[in-house]
């Protein structure tokens, strides 16, 4: 057992390995690289121990130093017409705002992956178009949680454990066993909705809108119907059980909204919640990598838009065609920087020679299937663990956190300072 | 002769939904380029008929195939408790990503979420490399 004194000095860390950003990792240091790694999940784990420890830099798929990079890096940029930034979703505060900024200065098109995935909800979530609240609210007050086309179980491993579902809460001190109900929503029986038991609600491919409009039917004390025949038996349990909470949280996944045309419906529910249900209902968007919603926040704060733009001459222009699928097939971006993002794994085939056509910068702190294909390749220090900055909680709270170790590996923020310094 | 040998192996269509896994994710991390990553993520999760009626055992490759590109995976029966036919499960990566639809409209949003391919068994081909 620990003394007190040594108690005192423990030192906690951030693990950046998903937007929850788990405040509460201890580490063990072995030769300069973490050896051990207490209280974070699998995922965390993994996470924290991926650190090469070294600097590289590779120009033309040959190392090089620092300066050669740097500068072939910000001649590429200098050298095209329409230039693409792309990624930061896993990057800190600093590092997206220097981005922004290195747009501006370049005239570039600037998104990143909730282009295809979290942009709208999160648009709206800025504009206030309905209710959210922090995790430690959920925490402290939730009774019902729904997760709908979301598996925290896989993307968010100790989201449950941590906020959701197990803990004790200020206001929940007999935590799930008798004041918590948690409910998934899924197309398949995920992980999570294993965990949620008989409150799980198996929707076909699809039907996902046509669920919600039902719901909303069985809450205003109408017959709800679906085409796919869902027993109305059990969507009025469900809308029962809706209404019956006293602080509700409906998690939205990716999966959600790849299902849905438009976010209408959803609005639409949570509109009705808060009418018929007996307290408050929130939504939270499971957005997955570490810090989406500070590149959301960020640019919004900067420029009105979430995602999408394009700097020109001092104003900004958005919209689809400067999405990063898009500009991609429209041939319109003449080079790429892609900082923390590997678009060769995560985007279709066809997209993907559109962007092998064009000179490539990546800055990641791993060796990537784009990072292999690029004219330049940076490897930065892993946030929270080589690099110190900030980012923003899939809730929207400010979490700073201080590097494990200091490294020779330069940060995303100071490499694109040295970019911009270059021009 | 191997009569078996001059009949075509049987096909069937699918819709691919694509999922996140953990398991997966950690081997990303530890080594994207790595054995686990690979076993991890190119693989299909067929019903148990549907797998049947394809002549496949577990484990063994299969061939998707679509308008937009072809990928040779493992092919293994889900574990889900209600029959999918025709719906199959594959983790989100690269090789998923090879079928997907580029038409999107001009929403900037390709449909990772449903594929729709054709299955058949590869007769022993190896998982498609990843290479560009």
């Amino acid at each position: 057992m620990l003394s007190e004194g040594e108690q005192m000095e423990k030192e906690y860390y951030v693990c950046t390995g998903c937007g929850l950003l788990c405040e509460d990792i201890e580490t063990e240091l072995e030769k300069r690289a973490i050896s051990k790694v207490y209280t974070a999940c699998r995922v965390g784990v993994a996470h924290m121990k991926e650190n090469p420890g070294t600097a590289k830099f590779w120009v033309e798929g040959k190392n090089t130093d620092e300066a050669t990079a740097i500068g072939k890096a910000a001649a590429l940029l200098k050298a095209a017409k329409n230039p693409l930034i792309f990624g930061l979703d896993n990057s800190t505060n600093e590092a997206q705002k220097k981005a922004i900024e290195l747009a501006k200065k370049l005239n570039a098109t600037l998104d990143d992956s909730s282009s295809f995935s979290f942009g709208p909800l999160m648009a709206a979530l800025l504009q206030k178009k309905f209710k959210t609240c922090s995790l430690d609210e959920v925490r402290d007050k939730a009774d019902v949680s729904v997760f709908w086309g979301a598996d925290p179980s896989d993307s968010h491993p100790r989201q449950l454990s941590k906020f959701a579902y197990f803990p004790r809460g200020k206001e929940k001190q007999r935590g799930w066993e008798e004041e918590r109900t948690a409910i998934a929503i899924d197309i398949r029986k995920t992980h999570t909705a294993k965990i949620c038991g008989n409150e799980f609600y198996q929707v076909p491919l699809g039907g996902d809108a046509e669920f919600m409009e039902a719901l909303i039917a069985g809450l205003s004390g109408k017959l709800p119907k679906t085409s796919y025949k869902y027993p109305p038996k059990k969507l009025l349990e469900l809308a029962n059980l809706l209404k019956a909470a006293k602080f509700g949280v409906i998690f939205v996944g990716q999966d959600l909204l790849y299902s849905l045309e438009t976010l209408a419906p959803l609005f639409r529910l949570m509109d009705t919640l808060n009418e018929k249900a007996k307290g408050d209902f929130f939504l939270i968007p499971l957005l997955e990598a570490y810090n989406m919603r500070g590149f959301n926040e960020n640019l919004f704060e900067e420029t009105g838009f979430v995602n999408r733009v394009k700097f020109e001459a001092g104003s900004v222009k958005h919209g689809p065609e400067y999405s990063v699928v898009e500009s991609l097939k429209a041939k319109a971006v003449d080079a790429a920087l892609i900082i923390g993002s590997d678009p060769l794994a995560n985007l279709p085939y066809s997209i993907i020679k559109e962007l092998l056509e064009i000179p490539l910068i990546t800055i990641d702190p791993c060796e990537t299937l784009t990072s292999k294909k690029a004219q330049v390749s940076i490897r930065s220090g892993v946030s929270g663990v080589e690099a110190g900055g900030s980012a923003l909680r899939i809730d929207g709270v400010r979490v700073a956190f201080k590097p494990v170790f200091e490294s020779k590996c330069p940060s995303d923020e100071e490499i694109l300072l040295k970019i911009m310094e270059a021009f | 002769m191997d009569f078996g040998s001059f009949l075509s192996a049987p096909e069937l269509k699918l819709k691919i939904v694509t999922y996140r896994d953990i398991f997966q994710n950690k081997a990303l991390i530890e080594d994207r380029f790595g054995e686990e990553y690979i076993a991890k993520s190119a693989l299909i999760k067929l019903d148990s008929v549907d797998l049947k009626n394809l002549s496949l055992k577990k484990g063994e490759t299969v061939i998707l195939k679509n308008s937009f590109g072809k990928v040779v995976v493992k092919a293994e029966a889900s574990d889900s408790e209600t029959p999918h036919r025709g719906i199959a499960y594959m983790p989100n990566s690269p090789w998923s990503n090879r079928l997907v639809s580029t038409e999107t409209g001009g929403t900037g949003v390709p449909r990772f979420k449903e594929i729709e391919a054709t299955v058949v068994s590869a007769k022993g081909e190896k998982i498609t490399e990843l290479e560009f």
